[in-house]
């Protein structure tokens, strides 16, 4: 069955967001068309203005809305320590851990030949800039642990290595609450290499 | 119906949906194939650490359910990888130039001869990617022997139109050399080519796989290479490959020569 016009233009523009197919985007619509006016309207609000809000920080390049982003200008953070993240989402998983207290790089992604991404689709000068002047001691590469990450990460390393910085890489190993017994031996065998002393 | 488990080379991966991966895979018993595999963005059990360029796995991959539609990979577990090519950009380069020309050319439901033939070179070309220098001299090399490996290997001994030498030029659009008599006869097009580089070229093709850094290829002769090869490519592959942009920008870049 036909649905209206204005109906079938929400599902429509509903089934481009990422997870959303035609029955979960007809179920959204309904929802929505039952909700209060200022509900709805709250919510196209909300959408209209993230995009005419947000910019990237001028420092680190995150997602914010005022540049230099809250992290780049909090003058408690330590200002030697450098988070290499591919993208805004891996920011705020690092942020979400509240174990790290240094400032952040955002690449904007990964080396990846296959779609085209060389170093120069990526803020690689930006972090040469940052580290350059001598104020970081460390810089820490926490790009994803597959082979584009890892390839990345080994590039910023050839590039960085000149300033003197100290780089580090982030670890590899066992997922908390996971189960030997599905892990792939690579994993394995890097958490063994990585093991460290109970205290 | 799920198929034995059966050896695989991951070529690409691309997510899909909001927890799926689309899994482009090179097997020695139907030649490239993609396959979706369904949640392996959030499982940590059935596909843990496998989907990943490079991977050599052991897969388990349900038929199609209709035509054109994708297959199901259903489990995968890691047989071998190639750490060093993630642990040095020029080498990652290379091998995902390897990959992609794979992944673009190699066909889809191959003899199983062909198949095969083509998943041993693959792994081979990574594994001499992985331990041997890798320059501007290698890059050439191998685009030459990837093109030989799926169907498209230059005559670069005896003239293309009368079998006679020796070999004034290389005529691209024929795919081969061609002697002083005939090339009177070619209207345009002719790349004008030193013996010495169409003797390293043809020793490439000899050679087995793992001994072609072993061939010396330099200075004008490389750069003549590398032009022979490439418009060979780009004449009859008729694409860009998009990993070539990224190798010209990393062997000349600033990290060059940290191979």
């Amino acid at each position: 069955m036909r649905s209206a016009p204005p109906i079938e233009r929400l599902v429509a523009n509903l089934k481009r967001l990422p997870g959303i197919g035609e029955k979960s985007a007809t179920r959204l619509a309904f929802h929505l068309l039952g909700s209060a006016e200022n509900q709805v309207q709250e919510l196209a609000d909300a959408i209209a203005r993230v995009k005419k809000d947000i910019v990237l920080c001028e420092v680190c390049f995150d997602l914010t809305d005022r540049s230099p982003c809250e992290i780049c200008r909090a003058p408690d953070r330590d200002t030697a320590t450098i988070c290499v993240v591919e993208e805004p989402a891996d920011l705020a998983a690092v942020e979400g851990t509240g174990g790290f207290k240094g400032r952040y790089h955002v690449l904007g992604g990964a080396l990846s030949p296959i779609d085209g991404i060389g170093p120069e689709a990526l803020r690689i000068r930006e972090l040469e800039a940052r580290v350059a002047p001598g104020e970081v001691r460390e810089v820490i590469l926490a790009t994803n642990p597959n082979a584009e990450g890892d390839a990345t990460a080994h590039y910023l390393a050839d590039r960085l290595r000149p300033s003197g910085v100290r780089l580090t890489r982030i670890a590899y190993g066992m997922p908390l609450g996971g189960d030997l017994e599905y892990a792939d031996h690579v994993t394995i065998g890097r958490s063994l290499a990585n093991r460290s002393e109970l205290e | 119906m799920t198929a034995p488990a059966r050896e695989a080379l991951v070529l690409r991966v691309v997510d899909f949906g909001e927890s799926d991966r689309i899994v482009h895979l090179l097997t020695p018993h139907a030649g490239r194939l993609a396959a979706i595999a369904k949640g392996a963005r959030r499982s940590v059990r059935r596909f843990p650490g496998t989907l990943d360029v490079f991977h050599h796995l052991r897969v388990q991959i349900a038929e199609r359910r209709r035509p054109g539609g994708l297959a199901r990979l259903e489990q995968a577990r890691l047989v071998g990888w190639f750490p060093g090519l993630r642990s040095d950009a020029t080498r990652f380069a290379l091998g995902c130039f390897v990959l992609e020309l794979l992944d673009r050319l190699a066909p889809e439901n191959a003899h199983p001869q062909d198949a095969r033939r083509l998943f041993r070179f693959a792994r081979e070309a990574l594994a001499l990617v992985e331990r041997a220098p890798a320059d501007a001299r290698l890059r050439v090399l191998l685009e030459l022997v990837a093109l030989d490996a799926l169907g498209l290997r230059p005559e670069l001994d005896d003239c293309v139109r009368c079998g006679g030498g020796p070999p004034a030029g290389f005529l691209v659009a024929e795919g081969g050399v061609v002697c002083g008599t005939c090339a009177q006869r070619v209207a345009g097009g002719l790349l004008p080519v030193r013996p010495g580089t169409l003797r390293a070229l043809s020793g490439a093709l000899r050679l087995p796989l793992a001994r072609l850094d072993r061939l010396v290829l330099a200075g004008p002769l490389l750069a003549e290479a590398r032009e022979l090869v490439a418009r060979l490519a780009r004449f009859h592959i008729g694409l860009e490959l998009r990993s070539d942009g990224f190798l010209d920008e990393i062997l000349d870049g600033p990290a060059a020569g940290a191979a």
